[in-house]
């Protein structure tokens, strides 16, 4: 980074070098009211447990706020704050400028302090992006935002939102007699827009909890390299997705081996593909059909056999088509689209 | 001044959430055909609902008008006609969103009223988990698998017909069996639901339950701060950062045990919970990891030991567990205590053993819900075989 960014040192997070090496301290615990086998819970966790002792979190409301904060009652052990729904932005950039500047001030002792603003992708990716924007053009303010992903408002018991997917139940696209598909819109692309229009933003990844070391170590690596980052996490949420909270890990798993969830990590500008999707990509593994991960939720019992096989097509055009694979959807050629009839 | 009838409808947040809607409101439709007036509503307070914490939903029906706003007067009733617990496992206590500490699953039943219950256990089962009560009470079993569905996708298996047709019995002055067959046939357009409704109608038969039968336990509450006694800018206290585990043995310390929430134990929360076989256990670190809700305490030699005031019972890590039958879910209505599994396993190694293996053996099925497109289909017929028993 150019030598004008009045960057203050952050805490040397090296990666857990196996899962073994995991450190057994909780930093957020039990006794949150969230739904069985709820994935967004286990980001909280992971996130508290890769960032350690020396945090301050901050959460725009959601279920991550209201689940973990019912009636004065917590399962935090970090300091949190709640913070308003588009928020998670202006949180972070605030909360990493103040303890600048009291330590500047001699008014705390100079230490390098993690600043995490989490928000859901209600919070994040449809109100939040602007304020989240900003932040990322800011070098100067040491802080992570973390957007975790369980496609739609799910905390007001499901509402679609940008992220929710094609076609999918939620309580605003109820599928009816007449109209099959009541969603027609794509799921936004946050990582990669992040990633895409930020050069002061040194780290954007997206993870999966299903692949829980890798997730913490990008938390890790983000919370080190200094200035504002953004992580995407992918929570299969039992509740809105409709599914037994059994296979909550196993969907997870099936959203990136289907290609429909790519992992990666841009640092620098550099764009590297992680984990399975890398393997993917390189052709080590062949994807599995998106109808696998489909037919194992009810958000999607709907679908016809056209309908799954649209939703394969644009998966693939997303890895075939895409200049930058997964990542970021400029194509050399216009294309048709023709979703079935509804 | 008219007579009050009211039903509450206690259930699975989210799991059966669209079952008690139809419930209530079908409640409503029967009385209606009788002349009566009502109104079917759910808790305000256990909304948002989330998956497996316990909700109620409510039914009010009065003989008029003015009875009905009287009774509606009030945010919700203080006492029931009838209570309709649609999983057996939440006779164990109520622990919703909407209030602290346990409920007795009878509290609000009138003395005399109808405890009705969807299990397949026997009434010794279930009169062993409900709380003791001052009055007695009837109750009445519901034979059948429990049915939990999701959001989107209902599993029509006929548990809400059949428990309409348990109420005309019950009840027979809110509705008799013929208004709810015409309530349901209006609603669900399905001559089938309305013979299943009779055939429970037929079946339905009821004990009394005494004071002196029951759980003795005096449900567990916790006193909260009121909003005038919180402290500036509403701070909460975070939870302690937790401590090592001792060893009930021999003493030594180590592993980790995290602080929780105090004030929200997970007892009435599962409706299954993990066995875990210490001897067969690889240390792999799964379950503990992936576990949402941290519910597993690190032992001393590195073991996972489930705590029960933390499991929500989701069963992902039985799930995760690459070990046969390491870690394996078994239904609530099998256990008594909420002990901690690993100091039993180091009393009594070959003890646990044979517990274990007990448990283990013929866990009851219990579906939680969409794992696959076509399997409520599959479910469906056994499930109305079971309710047809005898």
């Amino acid at each position: 980074m150019a030598t004008y960014v009045q960057i203050d040192p952050t805490q040397k997070l090296d990666p857990f070098k196996a899962v073994k090496k995991i450190p057994l301290e909780e930093y957020f615990t039990s006794g949150h009211r969230t739904c069985q086998g709820c994935e967004s819970a286990l980001v909280m966790k992971m996130m508290a447990k890769a960032a350690g002792p020396r945090t301050i979190v901050l959460g725009s409301t959601g279920c991550m706020y209201v689940a973990n904060t019912t009636y004065y009652s917590t399962s935090w052990v970090l300091p949190w704050m709640h913070t308003q729904l588009g928020s998670s932005g202006s949180a972070a950039l605030g909360a990493s400028a103040a303890l600048k500047v009291l330590m500047r001030k001699g008014k705390m002792k100079q230490e390098p302090i993690n600043v995490i603003a989490f928000c859901g992708d209600g919070g994040g990716a449809d109100m939040g992006v602007g304020a989240i924007s900003a932040t990322l053009t800011h070098p100067d303010y040491n802080c992570l935002i973390l957007m975790y992903d369980n496609e739609s408002y799910a905390n007001t018991d499901i509402q679609l939102s940008g992220s929710t997917p094609w076609g999918a139940n939620t309580t605003f696209s109820t599928p009816g007699k007449v109209k099959r598909i009541m969603h027609r819109r794509w799921k936004k692309n946050m990582a990669g827009m992040m990633a895409a229009g930020h050069p002061t933003c040194r780290y954007v990844a997206t993870v999966c909890m299903s692949y829980g070391l890798a997730a913490m170590n990008s938390m890790r690596k983000a919370l080190a390299i200094g200035g504002p980052t953004f992580i995407h996490s992918l929570d299969p949420c039992p509740k809105g997705w409709d599914y037994d909270p059994y296979i909550s890990h196993e969907l997870g798993e099936l959203a990136v081996n289907t290609g429909i969830w790519p992992l990666y990590e841009v640092e620098d500008g550099v764009l590297k593909l992680t984990g399975r999707t890398q393997q993917i990509a390189a052709k080590k593994i062949q994807r599995q059909p998106v109808r696998d991960y489909l037919l194992r939720q009810g958000r999607f019992a709907h679908f016809t056999n056209d309908d799954i096989d649209y939703f394969q097509s644009k998966i693939d055009e997303m890895w075939e088509k895409w200049l930058v694979p997964g990542v970021i959807p400029f194509r050399t050629d216009v294309e048709a689209d023709a979703p079935p009839s509804s | 001044m008219g007579r009050l009838f009211a039903i509450e409808i206690i259930y699975r947040g989210i799991f059966q959430k669209t079952m008690a809607g139809r419930l209530s409101r079908a409640i409503v439709l029967a009385a209606h055909h009788e002349g009566k007036v009502g109104i079917s509503f759910g808790r305000y307070g256990d909304s948002p609902e989330r998956n497996g914490i316990p909700a109620k939903g409510f039914a009010i029906v009065a003989t008029d008008e003015q009875t009905l706003q009287e009774g509606m007067a009030k945010y919700e009733p203080k006492e029931v006609d009838v209570t309709i617990c649609v999983d057996d496992t939440l006779c164990k206590g109520v622990e919703s969103w909407a209030w602290y500490g346990l409920q007795p699953v009878n509290r609000l039943l009138k003395p005399g009223g109808t405890l009705i219950v969807t299990s397949r256990e026997g009434p010794e089962a279930i009169i062993a988990m409900a709380h003791r009560k001052d009055t007695p009470y009837q109750l009445s079993i519901l034979k059948g698998t429990v049915s939990f569905s999701g959001l989107w996708v209902y599993k029509d298996d006929h548990t809400d017909v059949r428990i309409l047709g348990a109420v005309a019995k019950i009840l027979p002055e809110l509705f008799s069996l013929k208004s709810v067959q015409r309530a349901i046939v209006d609603e669900w357009h399905d001559e089938l639901k309305a013979t299943s409704a009779a055939k429970a109608y037929d079946r339905t038969t009821s004990i009394t339950v005494t004071p002196d039968q029951g759980n003795p336990e005096v449900p567990y509450k916790f006193d909260l701060p009121k909003w005038h006694e919180m402290g500036e800018g509403i701070a909460i206290p975070s939870i302690p950062a937790g401590h090592k585990m001792d060893d009930p043995k021999s003493h030594a310390e180590g592993g980790f045990q995290p602080d929780r929430n105090p004030t929200f134990l997970k007892f009435s929360t599962r409706t299954m919970r993990p066995v875990v076989n210490f001897d067969t256990c690889i240390k792999c670190t799964l379950c503990w990891l992936q576990c949402p809700d941290s519910c597993f305490d690190v032992t001393p030699e590195g073991l996972y030991d489930a705590n029960m005031k933390a499991c929500c019972g989701c069963g992902v890590c039985e799930a995760v567990c690459p070990v046969k039958e390491c870690v394996t879910m078994v239904n609530e209505t099998e256990f008594k205590g909420n002990d901690s599994q690993w100091e039993d396993w180091r009393k009594d190694k070959d003890g646990y053993k044979v517990w274990l293996e007990e448990k283990i053996k013929h866990p009851p099925e219990r579906s939680h819900g969409f794992r696959y497109r076509g399997q409520y289909e599959e479910q469906i017929p056994e499930m109305l075989e079971i309710a047809q028993e005898k």
